[in-house]
């Protein structure tokens, strides 16, 4: 399965009003929860504010992939926001956050959930998708530049 | 020559029971004993690992979960098969998935690999690097891909 097959255009929020980690997650779980695809909006909050506690999900570059699974979202659910301002994610690097894919799972779909981790993985290490990535300036762009790059020969993981 | 010995590789995706079921019906058409290979993909854990979004007792906790579901499903499987009587045997690995697929179908002299269907490929790069890919390149033996979930149930059900 592929980010771009996940992502969808109304759970791309590029212009995120939160300007905090708790506020950032509850915003983006918000409208995946307005699309019918969570059953249980505060579960899902709590899972992915418990795997925080384990450590940053703050990755480095300015992005930030908050993820749990959890039987509140009934397969894989996924949603990108960005912040203008930058949020504190207490990230490796020290720097603010500004890019933040947010991602849950139903237990059942552990192995195409950590299939699509791998892949936005290795997506973010390509400093040529993260230059075009960060100039996407509305949803359609950015979906484009995930699936040109999904498609390149830099996108290899499956 | 008899086509002794079908090994079957899974998953535990929905796609994996359609996979088996294929590959029991094979086994017990043809008589012969089936094998089936469950790995647990290490490699995507160290991945996930190596580039920060997991911490060390995350991908430990995954270990555990993924390994769980590999039994339980193997266990299905062997009820499976006893009920059409075929003679089974399950592996639970761990590893990469090619690497540990292509090695036991060696070790247990397999005469046919069933595999699920392959997913669709949209970059040159990923005929290279699909571990569904690499099992069907580096197979010493026959591999059938399994499709056509309707005629599988009712093969499966016909046995």
């Amino acid at each position: 399965m592929q980010l771009s097959e996940c992502l969808q255009r109304e759970h791309c929020l590029m212009r995120l009003t939160a300007t905090t980690k708790e506020a950032a997650i509850a915003e983006l779980t918000g409208t995946l929860a307005a699309s019918g695809l969570v059953k249980d909006q505060p579960e899902l909050i709590r899972r992915i504010l418990d795997r925080e506690k384990l450590g940053s999900t703050g990755i480095g570059n300015q992005v930030a992939i908050p993820h749990a699974p959890t039987p509140a979202v009934s397969g894989l659910v996924i949603a990108f926001g960005r912040s203008e301002q930058g949020i504190d994610f207490n990230a490796l690097d020290g720097q603010e956050v500004r890019q933040i894919f947010l991602i849950g799972s139903n237990p059942r779909d552990l192995n195409v959930y950590l299939h699509l981790l791998a892949r936005l993985s290795k997506l973010l290490n390509d400093k040529f998708f993260r230059h075009e990535f960060t100039r996407a300036r509305t949803a359609d762009e950015l979906l484009a530049v995930i699936k040109k790059h999904e498609k390149s020969a830099l996108a290899v993981t499956k | 020559m008899a086509i002794r010995n079908i090994v079957v590789s899974v998953a535990g995706a929905p796609g994996s029971l359609v996979t088996a079921k294929y590959a029991i019906a094979l086994s017990k058409l043809l008589g012969a004993k089936l094998t089936a290979l469950y790995v647990v993909n290490e490699k995507v854990l160290h991945e996930l690992l190596h580039t920060r979004i997991f911490v060390e007792a995350e991908a430990q906790a995954y270990a555990r979960d993924m390994e769980q579901q590999g039994k339980s499903f193997l266990e299905r499987l062997q009820k499976m098969a006893e009920q059409k009587g075929v003679p089974y045997e399950g592996f639970l690995l761990k590893g990469v998935i090619s690497d540990e697929v292509i090695n036991k179908t060696k070790a247990v002299q397999a005469d046919m690999l069933v595999i699920g269907e392959l997913r669709e490929v949209t970059s040159v790069s990923q005929l290279f690097y699909d571990e569904g890919e690499r099992i069907f390149r580096k197979s010493h033996c026959p591999v059938v891909m399994v499709r056509d979930q309707a005629m599988v149930e009712a093969l499966f059900k016909e046995i």
